[in-house]
């Protein structure tokens, strides 16, 4: 059975090119959200058990989503995607619940790495 | 001469290429101060030259407490970084970058300013030019005095234009009242070969 996974970012560049890095091998089932607000509303409908999410979003940031994940006691797996790795940001994503994090620009190394890590692939 | 109008997916691709540049220029700037520096996401304009003042007095407020420094950039692309950085704070700033300056010492304020500029300005232009594929040069920074002589600056300069594109992208320090705008202003020429080397980079995904 497919594997449901949503793709959180304001740039439909960096959605197609996170998409575009995920195994081919993978099966899984894409959504996408355009910021924090569109990814809670798009997981309430229709549970993601993975979530790729930028931080610098509009309308709703990464860590307002996380802080609401976390909030609402929602259960899904959040590896952020973020251009911005400042040490600082990172503890704070992790602290907030991410379970990993992908320095952009992304690749697919650097995702299958992380799926591997957690036992996903 | 009409500029380029960039397609939703031109622009969509600019902001990213310049959400990734600053990531890069903002970890540089937390690296050396330990506190996180907050990051706004990037807006792109395509503005007339007769209406870059306004535009820009629009983006920063009406303060007239604002200091301007200017980076030139050539090569490839060719334009201008303006980080212009609200007065208050600057203390703050200065503590964290190791400085002591006596109250009052525009020198060593400015100074103080050029540094972060350079460190911010040079990162970010990198980063463009690294996801780019390009090089890019750039003058080292100085200080515009007022936003009146940015104005003969920008003019005098920019002449043959008519368009600049215009960059929009803010960032601040967490936990001190300190906030900065980095614009960048990009020539017509540039606004053209740009969009075509944007093309290049969505066909290639």
């Amino acid at each position: 059975m497919a594997t449901p996974v949503l793709v959180v970012d304001d740039s439909a560049m960096s959605r197609k090119l996170i998409i575009s890095a995920l195994p081919p091998q993978w099966e899984v089932d894409v959504r996408q959200a355009s910021n924090g607000t569109e990814a809670i509303e798009a997981y309430r409908a229709g549970k993601a058990d993975i979530i790729f999410l930028d931080l610098t979003m509009p309308v709703m940031d990464g860590f307002e989503v996380l802080e609401t994940l976390r909030k609402e006691d929602l259960n899904t797996f959040v590896i952020v995607v973020s251009a911005d790795y400042q040490p600082k940001s990172v503890e704070r994503a992790l602290a907030l619940g991410a379970m990993a994090f992908i320095q952009k620009p992304v690749n697919p190394d650097k995702i299958s790495k992380v799926l591997r890590e957690f036992g996903i692939l | 001469m009409t500029a380029v109008q960039y397609t939703d997916e031109q622009t969509d691709a600019l902001q990213e290429i310049i959400n990734i540049a600053m990531g890069q220029a903002v970890a540089s700037l937390a690296g050396i101060l330990d506190v996180r520096v907050g990051l706004s996401v990037p807006h792109v304009h395509l503005v007339q030259i007769h209406e870059l003042i306004d535009t820009i007095q629009e983006i920063t407020g009406a303060s007239d407490e604002i200091t301007i420094v200017s980076q030139a950039f050539y090569s490839h692309l060719k334009g201008e970084v303006l980080i212009i950085f609200e007065e208050h704070g600057w203390k703050d700033l200065a503590g964290l970058m190791g400085y002591e300056p006596p109250p009052g010492n525009i020198q060593q304020e400015q100074e103080l300013l050029l540094d972060v500029a350079n460190i911010v300005s040079g990162a970010c232009l990198n980063g463009i030019a690294n996801q780019l594929g390009t090089d890019m040069s750039y003058t080292p920074p100085s200080v515009i005095p007022d936003m009146s002589r940015m104005k003969n600056a920008l003019v005098s300069n920019n002449a043959s234009w008519t368009h600049a594109l215009l960059v929009e992208v803010n960032f601040s320090l967490e936990h001190i009242n300190f906030k900065s705008h980095l614009l960048i202003l990009m020539t017509e020429d540039t606004i053209e070969i740009l969009s075509t080397t944007l093309d290049d980079l969505l066909e290639s995904i």
